[in-house]
């Protein structure tokens, strides 16, 4: 199904929860709506879902209005951040839920149901469960089944929101993938709300960065991630180094070093905001050019990399450097020394 | 100082055996003394002069008549408590509203009001010199010293008991699983009857016991608004009252005894039900 919204507002009492926001999901995408809390990106989905309605604004699916239209009607697939699951019912009748409600008319028979819930309890891996208690299982089944129950329903849109926020990390890294293989598999359009990055970059085709009741870019993960378009995009997406400078002939000059960089569209002389990434930064024997003369001021091993803290000599700024092991090894680099921290890769957003 | 800790109790939350032993003797006592006791005393005097005289007590026809009008009360009483409690519970727990907070203190009011205030606020009200007393009596309405007194007198001492037990259950439940409920396409009584309901379902039963067993043992604001008619207007704790004053000793005891034999069957009632529907509650709230 494809959406339109266009120009959503919704205010809380005096808390402006969305000013303005406007977005497009075609069918079969998988769009993560990415921001830190209070944001507006739940806001949004619940708006969409029906559970929340818009002070003023547009919402059209498949080129109908529905935004008279209750939750009740709008067949669309909600997965809540705490499951929800009916406490009271076992998790074949959670599943058989949404078929069972259905007016007389429409309403499948209970061999059909019976079925039905069997297929759905096959498909998110829990066929021995359906007699069970939601109690009785642990995190990552209970969001297994919230899923297969609001799948039951045949939604056009499936949205989840935190669908992983309360499971640790394997389990969250396994249902990933598993999320991300079934919304393919079952060709829906899913939307879901998160405030981890990577999770975003992992699972969406395409990511729509929120901040303060707006979104700040829609592109996909790549464009995103590469080329944002406010620094707040930037800062988001990952660790990055801040620095004041300022735009001169086309390049920006960081402390009195001038460096190529990736500049604004109309990239006019002036202050600016540098940000770069830890793992655009090389380190240098000292006194090289076109690079900021540093010291290490710490070093410790981070995962697969080497993570360096250099300090600035010109102003004492700290900067965050990834390294390989090897390169660590090979400049024979240790805590103390002198080096020069070279940029390759500067993104520069006129200050505001 | 070095404390060391016992090995046969290598836990740092366990205290001294002498404490444990002392905390425990002196919370059964208490219960012994302030608890058993007189409950087995109220039968042990009801049977003083054995089974006969007792059975012929109870058989009386005034003791019948309160016993009816006791059950007519309560009848009338905790099913309109069971509708107002679930209306109140549900308002404040799944809306927002200005003067939510008030409207929470004012249902412990009869929490906090003597029963005798209560019935006084009723004779003030509908009595023959009360406020509305003379309108009333004007179409031929009588409240005070009649079965609707009665009824109004309860229901005004009884109502914090269902809403009390389930607004925080309501509250804790929050309103995720009716909005699920509604997503996946179930309507305003559908959600209600499915999910909002079965939820409470617990707290609604225990609710409804206390408030039976409260409403058939309600003495003073029911002693106000009586005017202790004998066969007409007088319940089982007024009844009781009655033949206690008149040194009829067998009597006062066995007419008690019903009442405490109520509540030894509402105990018994709470338990089973938890007993027999505990797994399949296992997710709710449990008491």
């Amino acid at each position: 199904m494809s959406i339109n919204l266009t120009g959503i507002t919704k205010t809380f009492g005096s808390y402006q929860a969305l000013r303005g926001v406007s977005l497009q999901i075609e069918k079969g995408q998988f769009l993560a709506l990415l921001g830190p809390s209070g944001s507006g990106k739940t806001t949004l989905l619940r708006i969409l879902a029906g559970l929340d309605f818009p002070d003023s604004g547009h919402l059209i699916f498949d080129g109908a209005d529905v935004q008279h239209i209750s939750a009740r009607d709008r067949r669309v697939g909600f997965v809540f951040q705490h499951y929800a699951l009916f406490r009271h019912m076992t998790v074949a009748e959670n599943i058989a839920f949404g078929l069972k409600v259905r007016p007389r008319g429409e309403r499948p028979n209970k061999s059909v149901i019976a079925d039905r819930v069997n297929e759905l309890l096959r498909l998110v891996q829990l066929e021995q469960f359906g007699g069970r208690y939601p109690t009785q299982l642990s995190g990552g089944q209970r969001q297994r089944i919230a899923l297969a129950r609001a799948l039951a329903i045949e939604p056009k849109v499936l949205l989840l929101d935190e669908p992983f926020g309360a499971l640790d990390a394997k389990v969250r890294k396994d249902l990933r993938r598993w999320l991300r293989q079934l919304h393919d598999e079952m060709g829906l359009t899913s939307i879901f709300v998160t405030h981890d990055q990577e999770e975003a970059l992992e699972l969406a085709d395409h990511i729509a960065v929120m901040s303060e009741g707006r979104i700040e870019q829609i592109g996909t993960p790549d464009q995103v991630y590469h080329n944002p378009a406010t620094p707040f995009v930037f800062e988001f997406l990952g660790h990055a180094n801040r620095l004041t400078c300022r735009i001169v002939n086309g390049k920006a000059a960081i402390g009195d070093v001038e460096m190529a960089a990736q500049l604004p569209g109309d990239s006019k002389p002036g202050d600016g905001v540098a940000f770069v990434r830890p793992h655009d930064i090389a380190l240098q024997p000292p006194g090289t050019s076109q690079a900021l003369p540093s010291r290490i001021r710490y070093m410790f091993t981070a995962g697969p990399g080497v993570r360096v803290e250099l300090e600035r000599l010109d102003n004492g700024e700290i900067l965050i450097a990834d390294l390989a092991h090897e390169q660590v090894q090979k400049g024979g680099f240790e805590i103390g020394q002198p080096v020069a921290a070279q940029l390759t890769q500067i993104t520069v957003f006129p200050a505001r | 100082m070095i404390r060391r800790i016992s090995p046969a109790t290598l836990n740092v939350r366990s205290e001294p055996a002498w404490l444990r032993i002392l905390l425990i003797a002196v919370s059964v006592s208490f219960i012994v003394v302030m608890l058993v006791l007189p409950l087995i005393s109220v039968f042990t005097e009801a049977l003083a002069k054995g089974f006969a005289p007792y059975l012929a007590t109870i058989a009386d026809s005034d003791a019948l008549a309160a016993i009816r009008l006791t059950l007519l009360v309560a009848v009338i009483a905790v099913p309109l408590n069971l509708v107002f409690g679930l209306c109140a519970a549900w308002a404040v727990a799944k809306f927002d509203f200005r003067g939510k907070s008030l409207l929470i203190t004012l249902i412990d009011l009869p929490f906090s009001v003597s029963p005798v205030i209560s019935g006084l606020i009723y004779v003030l009200l509908f009595g023959a010199r009360g406020w509305l007393g003379p309108v009333l009596d004007e179409y031929g309405i009588k409240i005070i010293f009649t079965v609707t007194g009665l009824v109004l007198a309860t229901i005004f001492v009884t109502f914090p008991f269902i809403a009390r037990e389930l607004i925080p259950l309501m509250l804790e439940q929050g309103s995720e699983e009716e909005e699920a409920a509604i997503s996946l396409g179930a309507g305003g009584l559908q959600t209600f009857l499915r999910v909002t309901l079965p939820n409470v379902a617990w707290g609604l039963l225990y609710g409804v016991l206390l408030c039976n067993a409260r409403a058939m043992g309600e003495f003073g604001a029911v002693s106000v608004v009586s005017g202790h008619i004998r066969g007409k207007t007088n319940t089982v704790p007024l009844h009781v009252e009655i033949l206690y004053n008149e040194y009829d000793f067998v009597g006062a005891f066995a007419v008690a005894s019903l009442l405490a034999l109520l509540a030894l069957v509402t105990l018994v009632c709470k338990s089973l039900l938890e007993w027999k529907f505990g797994d399949r509650l296992a997710g709710g709230a449990k008491h």
